[in-house]
């Protein structure tokens, strides 16, 4: 019955034969079933990844990829689940930020010395990439992508506001009272919310803290381990968002649905969010049913002092177990990751920011919508310090935060509790 | 007698009971509609209750690529399962319990009271680790096997045998017939409502059950339809839209509620049965 | 039929009684009995998921550590009216139960559990931190609140709510069957058909209840981010799903109410309102308390709701305990703590099958 059941199922996926060797990957940015293997036409995150799995598993001669998409909010629930239960996928995606966890246990293959011989070649990689990936002098695995928090513009919200300067560029502000004034203009000219972001379910308003926080040369815990979240600086930069709040010019109460609806529906001018929506947008926009028909993406501003945005980069990894016993599926694995290396291009058209030199200089990767218009990011990325409780301190950070605009807690209990909470996490 | 009363509070219970449906309705009519429209708005015809604009799209696209078949599947064959496992295990120890003298006795039903306060949720934890030392994660025994071990079905069988009167198994002894065959013969014939109560019960809670599942089944093929729509619906953003999501959820549950259709006479009067015999 | 009057060599009662329970007895022992014991032996170790899957030597034992960690702190301090509303309550409920005791309106048992509650309630509000101390861990007893507010809310409004249906439902008739299955139709819903479809329900720019709203004129409710609105959320939402076990359970115990007694009220004059008031609720009582029992300890258990429609925000307000208890072992990979929590969980709702018990016991 089982054997009949599975069979049907990945009837679509698995027709190349007995002797395929079959992969499983993991990962999450949500489900397209219908991505087909066409890599350069995909739309948005779920279906350009698909798209790359399903081609490779169809050129790729005697290996079968079986992908296991997961949902965003359990995917290190399940992935931790999996691989406390010894049957982790053979490939799987990680965020930089959790490798310092998976790669601390020993639950990571060491990738290092099998990547040239499976085209893989890391001195493509830019810098940056390849110290995301690297732990303790090792590469354990292949990054995709950086990925970081873009504001994204609707020209005819700031046009009506006069936030347009004479080369079309968006007026953004350059100080915590230039973006109130503003937000204020933008409101008075057209009605609308200046800003929409999630601030309600996943962290980026965190992000976007802490952004502002790195923006004053702060951040939220020393590489040493000790928290440092009630600070000056963590109060300057949630006062900067929270005027927004109290003036009634952004509404701390849209999540991740809400907020990127409010943007497309032309209720707001500027959607914080990542790079990961740019072709996503870009072809809403296009659709004349959608309210936002002008559309702008600009880097993150500086309120402050230096330039700085949240960033992160997508990699992947092969569990230790695989490369240890399953020496087939681990050179298979090795094949795929390999394919997805060589489709950055096709990645990158997400929005996010390639990780390879030769895609960084190519043509194509100019000529991707946008591109020139955030430029800046890559200069400006920042993240906390590596930590095995990343999840964790995001969390409290994100329970904190949503108190203060949420449910009005005073901003210095908040972060006097955040900054306990943290320093337990830390401690631990 | 039907008064005028009567068809006044039929007519008055008629809206709040429309009420109740309205959610669903909601559910069956947003699958039916074309997801570039619900991106923009999901109150296209008298709120978004009546499906204009129509469209079959989002099921043809669930059955060309969607895995909710075979999630549907997973969770038919967990749930029978369940069910003939519980009603198996319980039948019998019920029965054994309920008629049957034997020494050890008062302990043995003791130790399956205290199993009685013991909630899932307690013991999923070190399940978790013993299925992972086991290596039986993602099978279908491993979502099968912790809720035979729930002595709740032990109970209710125990209560509806201990109902039936000593002198039919008085007879059967009489005339020289062994235990095993009275109890297969003669009790389970009888047990028949108690059984289908508690085989809905399980079913239902088979079907329903979400926690167990998520730590156990990481595998696609094993996810169960409840895990599955969690996993598509967290995050409508990323998800392929809602008129996908609603399609899948409308799939998950045309079958329980056909099946809850054609036995709900049933189940009602078992339930019954079995509370006035409880 | 005749195979069964063969005389073979039959197995005595008591071999017979040990081989169908057999059955049971093997998958109770080692997928019950067995965990649970091993989660308190796991709740004494600091043991890490995954550190521990890759090397069984990483647990180490720390007694009760864990237990501390979780719901104790750093100079806590005992105050009589520290949380006054509570306590206050707590003391009025001591002097409520010793009064019915006194006055016979409750037996023993009754009067003593309720004592018992009231007590419990006075004494653990009464603990916090004192000056410069704190909870070693902040969000614990908070979501122990909110998992006792959810079942406050929500029993309460599952039973009245299929009592009054299953009362006016109690008729055989073809209507009437047709309205039960409308009630009891959700029921059968599994409950992440039943977030998808609240969850949209709720949202303030693609819900029904926002888009009704705005028909009116009226600015929508942001539910599930809302803290005054996100526990009310989940509760409707639990009620709309589980009102039909309730309900048939009620109908379950009407169909046993003689209807001689209604004949012999209808004499007197007591119909409709009445008539329930006076005859239905009085011969219900085991039932109510059954069904409230059972409420309880099942809506104590709550996880999919709180996790798939709010992730147990806006800042913590719809955390519950199985949620805490999931996100600790699975996320945190901290396996020892979350056991912990899950014994804790395990005493109360063994408390409350005692309670269950005892009551049970007092009807018969």
């Amino acid at each position: 019955m089982k054997q009949i059941v599975i069979g049907a199922a990945m009837v679509a996926a698995t027709v190349t034969g007995a002797t395929a060797q079959e992969v499983t990957l993991g990962r999450f940015f949500g489900a397209c079933e219908d991505a087909g293997t066409d890599t350069t036409t995909s739309v948005g995150e779920a279906c350009i990844i698909q798209s790359i799995i399903n081609a490779a598993s169809e050129q790729i001669d005697g290996v079968t990829v079986n992908t296991l998409p997961t949902d965003w909010g359990n995917y290190y629930d399940q992935i931790k689940a999996a691989y406390a239960g010894g049957t982790p996928p053979d490939i799987h995606v990680l965020h930089r930020s959790a490798l310092a966890e998976f790669a601390g246990l020993g639950a990571l293959a060491d990738l290092t010395d099998d990547l040239e011989a499976a085209g893989i070649d890391p001195n493509d990689w830019a810098d940056a990439a390849r110290d995301a990936v690297t732990v303790d002098g090792r590469i354990m695995a292949v990054p995709m992508d950086f990925h970081a928090n873009l504001w994204h513009v609707n020209m005819d919200l700031m046009e009506q506001a006069g936030l347009v300067d004479d080369n079309g560029e968006p007026i953004l502000p350059t100080s915590p009272e230039e973006l109130l004034q503003q937000a204020q203009m933008v409101h008075d000219a057209t009605g609308q919310d200046y800003l929409a972001a999630d601030f309600a379910q996943f962290p980026i308003g965190v992000r976007l803290v802490l952004s502002l926080m790195w923006q004053q040369g702060e951040n939220i815990f020393t590489e040493d381990g000790t928290a440092t979240i009630d600070t000056e600086a963590a109060r300057n930069a949630i006062t900067a968002i929270t005027q927004l709040f109290d003036a009634g010019l952004a509404n701390p109460q849209l999540n991740y649905a809400d907020s990127q609806q409010a943007f497309l529906n032309g209720e707001a001018a500027i959607l914080v969010n990542g790079t990961w929506v740019v072709d996503l947008y870009d072809s809403e926009a296009a659709d004349p049913d959608v309210a936002l028909s002008n559309y702008y993406v600009a880097d993150f501003p500086t309120l402050f002092d230096e330039g700085a945005t949240w960033a992160d980069s997508h990699m992947w990894a092969i569990p230790a177990s695989v490369q240890r016993d399953d020496p087939e599926t681990y050179q298979a694995a090795l094949q795929v990751l390999a394919f997805i290396n060589d489709h950055n291009i096709d990645w990158a058209r997400t929005g996010h920011m390639s990780v390879r030199n030769s895609v960084l200089s190519s043509d194509a990767y100019a000529a991707l919508p946008h591109r020139s218009e955030y430029a800046g990011t890559a200069e400006i990325a920042r993240d906390t310090p590596p930590s095995e409780r990343y999840g964790a301190i995001q969390d409290v950070l994100n329970r904190e935060f949503q108190a203060i605009w949420l449910t009005d807690k005073p901003i210095g209990d908040a972060l006097g509790d955040a900054e306990l909470d943290v320093q337990d996490l830390l401690d631990r | 007698m039907l008064t005028r009363g009567y068809y006044w509070l039929v007519t008055a219970l008629a809206i709040p009971a429309f009420l109740w449906l309205v959610p669903t309705i909601w559910m069956v009519s947003l699958s039916f509609q074309p997801n570039e429209v619900l991106a923009r708005t999901t109150s296209s015809t008298a709120l978004g209750l009546v499906p204009v604009p129509f469209t079959f799209e989002n099921y043809t696209a669930l059955f060309s690529f969607g895995q909710t078949p075979l999630w549907f599947l997973n969770s038919v064959i967990v749930a029978l399962g369940m069910t003939l496992g519980v009603l198996a295990v319980s039948t019998t120890a019920g029965y054994a319990l309920a008629r049957l003298d034997f020494r050890f006795k008062t302990p043995v039903m003791i130790l399956c009271l205290i199993g009685l306060m013991v909630p899932e949720q307690a013991v999923f934890i070190p399940l978790y680790t013993m299925f992972a030392d086991l290596g039986w994660h993602n099978s279908y025994h491993a979502l099968i096997l912790p809720r035979m071990a729930v002595p709740i079905g032990v109970f209710l069988m125990m209560q509806f045998f201990r109902a039936i009167p000593q002198d039919i198994e008085e007879a059967a002894r009489l005339d020289g017939v062994g235990w095993l065959q009275i109890f297969r013969y003669v009790m389970l014939p009888l047990a028949r409502p108690a059984m289908m109560t508690l085989a809905i019960l399980t079913f239902l809670y088979a079907w329903n059950d979400y926690l167990w599942p998520l730590v156990s089944a990481q595998q696609r093929e094993f996810f169960t339809i409840t895990l599955g729509l969690a996993s598509i619906q967290s995050n409508f953003a990323q998800s392929e839209g809602l008129g996908r999501v609603m399609a899948s959820g409308v799939i998950a549950s045309l079958p329980v509620v056909i099946l809850f259709l054609i036995f709900q006479r049933y189940v009602v009067q078992a339930m019954t049965a079995g509370g006035s015999k409880g | 039929m005749t195979s069964i009057n063969k005389r073979r060599n039959h197995l005595s009662e008591a071999q017979a009684a040990w081989v169908l329970l057999l059955p049971f007895l093997a998958v109770y022992g080692a997928f019950l009995v067995y965990p649970f014991f091993r989660g308190i032996w796991i709740s004494l170790h600091d043991w890490n998921l995954l550190a521990v899957a890759f090397n069984p030597d990483a647990r180490e034992f720390v007694g009760v550590r864990n237990y501390e960690r979780i719901m104790w702190g750093r100079n806590i301090e005992w105050a009589a009216l520290a949380h006054p509303t509570l306590q206050i309550l707590g003391i009025a409920g001591v002097g409520i139960s010793v009064f019915l005791r006194w006055t016979n309106r409750a037996s023993r048992a009754t009067a003593i559990a309720l004592g018992l509650a009231s007590v419990l309630l006075f004494v653990l509000p009464g603990f916090h931190p004192g000056e410069g101390g704190r909870w070693y861990d902040r969000r614990f007893w908070p979501t122990v609140g909110n998992t006792i507010t959810f079942v406050g809310l929500t029993v309460p409004g599952v039973t009245i709510s299929a009592l009054v249906l299953a009362a006016a439902l109690n008729r055989e008739t073809r209507a009437m069957s047709v309205l039960r299955t409308l009630f009891f139709l959700s029921q059968v819903l599994s409950v992440t058909v039943v977030t998808l479809i609240w969850q949209i329900m709720f949202s303030p720019r693609q819900g029904l209840i926002a888009n009704l709203t705005e028909l009116f004129g009226g600015s929508p409710i942001v539910w599930l981010t809302d803290e005054s609105f996100a526990m009310a959320a989940i509760v409707i939402t639990t009620i709309w799903w589980s009102l039909g076990i309730a309900m048939i359970l009620f109908l379950a115990g009407l169909q046993d109410i003689s209807k001689d007694l209604y004949e012999a009220g209808a004499l007197d004059n007591a119909t409709g309102l009445r008539a329930f008031w006076h005859i239905t609720l009085p011969n219900l009582k085991r039932t109510v308390t059954v069904v409230v029992v059972l409420q309880i300890i099942l809506h104590f258990q709550v996880f999919g709701q709180s996790h798939l429609m709010t992730n147990g925000g806006p800042n913590d307000t719809t955390q519950v305990l199985v949620r805490y208890i999931y996100q600790t072992a699975f996320r945190d990979s901290e396996l020892g703590r979350a056991s912990a929590m899950a014994v804790f969980l395990f005493v109360i709702m063994g408390s409350f099958s005692i309670l269950q018990f005892i009551l049970g016991r007092e009807d018969d």
